[in-house]
């Protein structure tokens, strides 16, 4: 995830240093008259599939064909746009994450999706409404820019534990804890008995969000930032102890070496998307279905669990209305159970819609290895980050914060302290920079 | 070893005389094999690694050697992005953009020495100060201009931008200064004019420099990624860095498959500094070229 600080900080220099050329446009071309272009960023087997449904829709839609394009990484197709948004030349649409879109916002360029939606002919219904899981919708509504939906998601994925069974079986916990409290217990226990670090976690702030939520607390709400909270304190105060008692090995953001840890067994637990489970069990290879396991992260209170929505959407442009109407049609078809569910059983991600969990591809995936249930059930109860001007700063600064603590240069209550003041001063700032554009 | 013989002469085998190495050489060699050492170790991990299985890839350490080889790797890299087309799309673009800038670049170097012309310093510095302007600087204002002129997805896009560079004008005017006024003049007297002068004597005598130029020209458009990303929208006209970007996942790497295309997309590279690598130190040497 610590990539994401990287792809919309660079964004966000492209898109203030573009400002200048900006030509003010309120439709775009679209990038291919013929085709509505969709800027995606899957890997060779996910993009294999990819083209499949892509045809697959093609060839009953009777709209505009959809063109899928594998346009780099988050942080190259952040670029692309950016430098669309100022040639005035746009895809239909892109994959975003939540801070990219209120960029895209911002310039003019996002389309809001309502009118889409509730479309008589292309939209929604209210029992299909009811059928998406709340958390994921509302992930893709905007406070700042009138509550509206300028992004619509098209698979997610939830926080979850990854535990290292052997490692574990070793130490003597037979059971995921499912407490802070037992976790930390479970991880003197692996240290007593093999002397290596217990936790392999990457700094990453929607990590950081998620053990928060499970606290019981939050980290905005809607009117300032809870850094200085007491679950805020509680999770910063767990690292601090973690790592004097060598309990903890951080792992370099933006590199997997905790997923490496946690197979090769010099680690027992992680805390990662559950869209990993798939690289993990490939990593593990032949062993992998004894060898691992999923668990939902720790909690204070398991009788009201909580947990961070991840996964990126899907942002349709202002280009002409038959692009528009094109990929939206697209999306709707796309987050369908039958095509949800293949996505969901070949990539790791999870469907967005409740009833495709009844889907047989699901229930096969689960049959074959149950903890493919966990992440499932913990969709229930995860909650997104939110998603206010500003918050991809915050997220650096949560990160370096994290890495501060987890590296035992900064005490817990130092760092508190100084991620409450600093982020704050980043959102003030940005709100500041949306009240200028929006004046200019 | 030697022996005397039955007539007294003295016969056998004289052993060579091994020369003598002081302690000082030793550590020097020593220090430079380490340093050779150190260098070709990523290149011997990347081979290594391309032929591992995705698990021994994955393991933690840097092993050198897979504990089995794995020819097929490369069998299924190379099928995983369209690699054909993109080293074809790469050698037209890197191709047509070296001959471009060695052009420019000799055509401007070469105004700027030997031609009086008013502004000529101005227009020195501001090539100098095209050096200095980073490429995120000029990266949308040049996507506009590429989006406005309808060139999106063509090859143009790939090629016109790059076609003439402030390094390579500064490289060929340093190369022009270390021909001695007084041949110009001369030929001049001769009747020589300046575009005959420029042919027939001045490139000839800066033809290492000329080489290199052309050689970092093409190394520059083959190992573009983000500006051939952005401008670019299917296989037709992508190139082979942006075949590489397929094996990076959100959830991990697919370390082997991507050791595999390096490799692949290393060769040609490789192979062209080989070529070029007598101009490239003659040029990198004879910076101080006196007349």
């Amino acid at each position: 995830m610590s990539r994401r600080v990287g792809v919309t900080l660079l964004g966000l220099v492209f898109l203030l240093a573009g400002a200048g050329c900006g030509s003010g446009h309120t439709l775009f071309a679209p990038v291919d008259d013929r085709a509505a272009v969709f800027w995606d960023r899957q890997d060779t087997q996910s993009a294999a599939l990819m083209r499949e449904l892509v045809e697959t829709f093609n060839a009953s839609s009777g709209l505009l064909p959809i063109r899928w394009e594998h346009a780099g990484g988050y942080a190259e197709i952040f670029r692309k746009v950016s430098a669309g948004i100022q040639a005035g030349l746009l895809p239909a649409m892109a994959v975003s994450y939540e801070s990219m879109t209120s960029e895209y916002i911002a310039a003019g360029a996002a389309v809001p999706l309502e009118r889409w939606i509730h479309d008589p002919v292309r939209g929604l219904s209210e029992k299909d409404l009811a059928d998406f899981f709340p958390a994921a919708l509302e992930s893709n509504r905007y406070a700042a820019h009138g509550n509206r939906m300028y992004s619509f998601p098209l698979a997610k994925s939830v926080l979850v534990m990854y535990c290292n069974r052997e490692v574990t079986r070793r130490a003597g916990v037979e059971r995921s804890p499912d407490t802070w409290k037992a976790f930390l217990e479970a991880c003197r226990a692996v240290r007593a008995v093999t002397g290596k670090p217990a936790l392999a976690m990457v700094p990453d702030c929607s990590t950081f969000s998620g053990m928060v939520f499970s606290m019981g607390g939050d980290v905005y709400d809607g009117q300032r930032l809870l850094y200085d909270g007491p679950e805020s304190m509680a999770i910063l105060d767990l690292l601090e102890v973690m790592v004097r008692e060598d309990l903890l090995c951080m792992a370099s953001p933006g590199t997997f070496d905790d997923n490496i840890a946690l197979v090769k067994g010099d680690a027992a637990f992680v805390l990662r998307s559950s869209s990993s489970r798939a690289y993990l069990l490939r990593v593990a290879g032949d062993q992998a279905a004894g060898l691992l396991d999923i668990a939902p992260i720790p909690q204070k209170d398991p009788s009201h669990p909580a947990t961070v929505l991840f996964g990126p959407n899907v942002t349709l442009f202002a280009v002409p209305e038959e692009q528009q109407a094109a990929a939206w049609s697209f999306v709707r078809w796309f987050t369908e159970p039958e095509q949800s569910a293949r996505w969901a059983v070949a990539t790791g991600y999870i469907p967005v819609r409740r009833s495709a969990m009844e889907h047989p591809l699901i229930r096969e995936a689960w049959a074959q290895w149950p903890p493919n249930r966990v992440p499932y059930e913990c969709m229930r109860y995860a909650r997104p980050e939110p998603n206010v001007d500003g918050w991809q700063q915050v997220r650096v600064l949560v990160e370096r914060a994290l890495v501060e603590v987890m590296s035992g240069t900064r005490t817990a209550r130092d760092a508190a302290e100084w991620l409450q003041r600093e982020s704050t001063r980043a959102l003030e700032r940005a709100v500041r920079a949306e009240g200028r554009t929006a004046g200019t | 070893m030697k022996t005397t013989g039955s007539n007294g002469w003295r016969v056998g085998r004289v052993l060579p005389r091994i020369p003598r190495v002081s302690v000082r050489t030793l550590l020097l060699y020593a220090a430079l094999a380490g340093g050779a050492f150190l260098c070709c170790w990523p290149f011997f991990w990347m081979l290594s690694t391309s032929l591992e299985t995705f698990q021994e890839a994955m393991a933690p350490g840097l092993s050198i050697w897979p504990a089995s080889w794995h020819w097929e790797n490369y069998v299924e890299a190379w099928r995983s992005s369209p690699f054909p087309r993109y080293f074809l799309n790469t050698f037209l673009v890197a191709g047509t953009v070296a001959v471009a800038v060695t052009t420019s670049a000799a055509l401007a170097g070469y105004a700027l020495v030997f031609l009086r012309f008013p502004g000529r310093r101005l227009a020195f510095l501001v090539s100098l100060g095209a050096m200095m302007v980073p490429f995120e600087a000029v990266f949308i204002p040049n996507f506009v201009l590429i989006a406005r002129l309808g060139w999106y997805n063509t090859f143009a896009a790939l090629i016109i931008p790059w076609c003439a560079n402030g390094f390579s004008i500064f490289l060929m005017r340093q190369a022009f200064l270390g021909i001695p006024s007084d041949y110009y003049e001369a030929a001049r007297l001769d009747g020589c004019g300046p575009a005959r002068f420029l042919f027939r004597v001045a490139l000839p005598l800066v033809r290492p420099t000329l080489s290199v130029t052309a050689v970092f020209a093409f190394l520059g458009s083959y190992n573009a990624l983000l500006w051939p990303l952005v401008v670019t929208a299917d296989g037709s006209r992508r190139v082979v860095q942006v075949g590489l970007t397929v094996f990076t996942t959100e959830s991990g790497v697919q370390l082997h498959l991507l050791m595999c295309a390096a490799t692949i997309v290393m060769l040609p590279s490789v192979l062209l500094f080989l070529l070029a690598q007598r101009a490239v130190s003659e040029t990198m040497l004879a910076t101080g070229v006196k007349g």
